[in-house]
């Protein structure tokens, strides 16, 4: 064991009675592999402030939370001498202290970070470019391609991923443990899987809150895209492949396949005079092309979203978001509609089978 | 030239993450508050986080093509006065957000003691509680939140603070407000 536990024996770490009490991991010597899921890495690795994977970690020396260098330095000369996540005051940069151990693991476990990010900028440097309308729906769609594609299975399993590597790294800081442990016991500054609504209070007129209270009005968001799950697509390695469909079992199969869609509309709840076909004309048949395991919710979205892009003011963003049922005709006259979480593969083998297009219909009524 | 300035144009994107050199503090605020790149990636991240959220009793989508104007939605909390009706927002980002809060309005009339009428939010995390770590999602679940739980001591609109212990006559208001729509 190297002196990093000299260090932080000399350090106060004011750390939570959970933290103080919590039995250590034991360190791994052998083989032994633990899972951790990609959603709860995403979380330990990315930074909650620009919500990319942390650069140049800086952790908090009090709360121990974690930010890109960059990130936490602007955050605290823009705003409160506190800490993002938890409003632990931070007088100054020295509250912080450069996490090159955390640096080191994210570079481990995402070795072509580099490659990922060159991409990511190409991308965006297009897209603002570009600047239309179809490019910006064009990428949003490629978002949520991106992250159906990479969304963990609902089971509660944690083995979808295996990242243990033991490497012959430094011993990592007190804190830096988390690598070892499965994510239940992880102690660190993130995410809260589904956080219930912050209670931000009204009013600025208000004594300022006593920062108890603070703390519980900031919960974090509870997932979000980490960066290098995209890079599978773009880059793929070795290692980031497998986060993403080991563990799903035989019963999802791995599928990163396409799906065609024709999306037409309903031709009996759509007739000629539904306001929706009216405004839409020639645009009421869309093309779509999207991974199999994006679901049925996630289309409805997108149809919404693409057609009020489309009807701009003929269409008011309040009712025309709601009100679109999704359908599939296994047989002629028949329509069945879909329910939201069944992916397209699913709903391809089970109603259509053919080799052609995948025929969907939607509908839409005003109230 | 273009009449239809976009930030998404007027910020062409640095070469990737600028390496913090500066240290005096004027000078790193203004390098967080040109960084529209970073400000763009964000929301494109929230816009797609957002859009992929289960959640269905708020929205939020940018207005148009500009990507620091978003038009937000929320369902008013579920016993409350508010329940079924639906409230629409304007969202401005500035150019140094995530560091300062966008401005956020109503734009649906609503009759609330801390929401005036032009739509003005008297809302703690909208001004000296904002917290980098907060987005779109959170604030509009705030503000939902903030429907049902008004805070009737230092109002906005202080005829809503006076009757919002009487139910009835509130909810009345309430909806001819909403049906200025
Ligand atoms: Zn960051
Ligand atoms: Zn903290």
């Amino acid at each position: 064991m190297t002196n990093s536990e000299q260090i932080g024996l000399n350090k106060t770490w004011e750390l939570s009675l959970y933290e103080l009490h919590r039995t250590p991991q034991e360190v791994i010597t052998d083989n032994t592999e633990i899972a951790v899921s990609p959603r709860s890495l995403h979380s330990e690795l990315m930074c909650p402030i620009c919500l990319d994977m942390l650069k140049k970690t800086m952790t908090t020396k009090e709360c121990l939370h974690r930010f890109c260098s960059e990130c936490i330095i602007t955050a605290l000369r823009s705003g409160n001498k506190e800490c993002p996540t938890c409003r632990k005051k931070l007088v100054s940069k020295r509250s912080l202290r450069a996490d090159p151990n955390f640096d080191l693991l994210i570079s481990k476990i995402y070795p072509s970070r580099d490659e990922y990010e060159a991409h990511q900028e190409k991308v965006l440097a297009k897209l603002n470019k570009v600047h239309s309308r179809e490019a910006f729906v064009q990428s949003i769609n490629e978002g949520i391609k991106l992250q159906s594609q990479n969304r963990a299975p609902r089971g509660r399993k944690p083995n979808e991923t295996v990242t243990s590597e033991q490497p012959g790294e430094p011993q990592p800081a007190p804190e830096n443990n988390t690598t070892n442990q499965t994510p239940t016991t992880t102690p660190l500054n993130n995410t809260i899987p589904s956080s219930p609504a912050p209670s931000g209070r009204s009013t600025p007129c208000d004594p300022p809150s006593p920062v108890s209270s603070s703390v519980s009005s900031i919960k974090r968001r509870p997932k979000s895209v980490l960066t290098s799950e995209k890079s599978e697509e773009s880059d793929s390695t070795a290692q980031t492949e497998q986060t993403d469909t080991d563990g799903e079992g035989p019963s999802e199969p791995h599928t990163l396949n396409e799906i065609e869609l024709v999306f037409k509309p309903h031709p009996t709840e759509m007739s000629g005079d539904n306001p929706l076909v009216k405004a839409l004309k020639e645009n009421s048949i869309r093309y779509i092309k999207t991974t199999a395991n994006a679901t049925v919710d996630h289309l409805h979205k997108y149809l919404a979203m693409r057609l009020t892009l489309d009807l701009d003011s003929q269409l008011s963003a309040s009712h025309s978001l709601l009100n679109f049922c999704i359908y599939i005709s296994p047989s002629a006259g028949q329509y069945v509609q879909l329910n939201g979480n069944q992916t397209l593969g699913q709903v391809n083998d089970k109603y259509w089978k053919e080799n052609k297009p995948l025929e969907m219909y939607y509908s839409w009524k005003k109230t | 030239m273009a009449q239809n300035e976009n930030p998404l144009y007027e910020q062409q994107p640095t070469a990737a993450a600028t390496v913090l050199t500066v240290e005096k503090d004027g000078d790193t605020v203004a390098r967080a508050q040109n960084d529209g790149h970073a400000v763009t990636k964000r929301l494109h991240k929230e816009l797609m986080f957002l859009m992929t959220s289960p959640d269905k009793s708020i929205s939020a989508f940018p207005d148009g093509e500009n990507l620091f104007k978003w038009i937000g939605t929320i369902s008013g909390p579920q016993d409350s006065v508010y329940e079924s009706l639906k409230f629409k927002l304007s969202f401005h980002f500035p150019n140094s957000y995530p560091y300062t809060a966008p401005v956020v309005k109503f734009i649906t009339p609503c009759f609330h003691p801390n929401i005036d009428t032009s739509g003005n939010i008297c809302l703690d995390i909208l001004k000296d509680k904002w917290s980098a770590l907060y987005d779109v999602r959170t604030i509009l679940l705030s503000i939902q939140a903030l429907l049902g739980e008004p805070n009737v001591d230092s109002p906005l609109n202080a005829l809503a603070a006076m009757k919002w212990t009487k139910k009835e006559e509130y909810k009345k208001l309430v909806m001819s407000t909403y049906n200025q729509a």
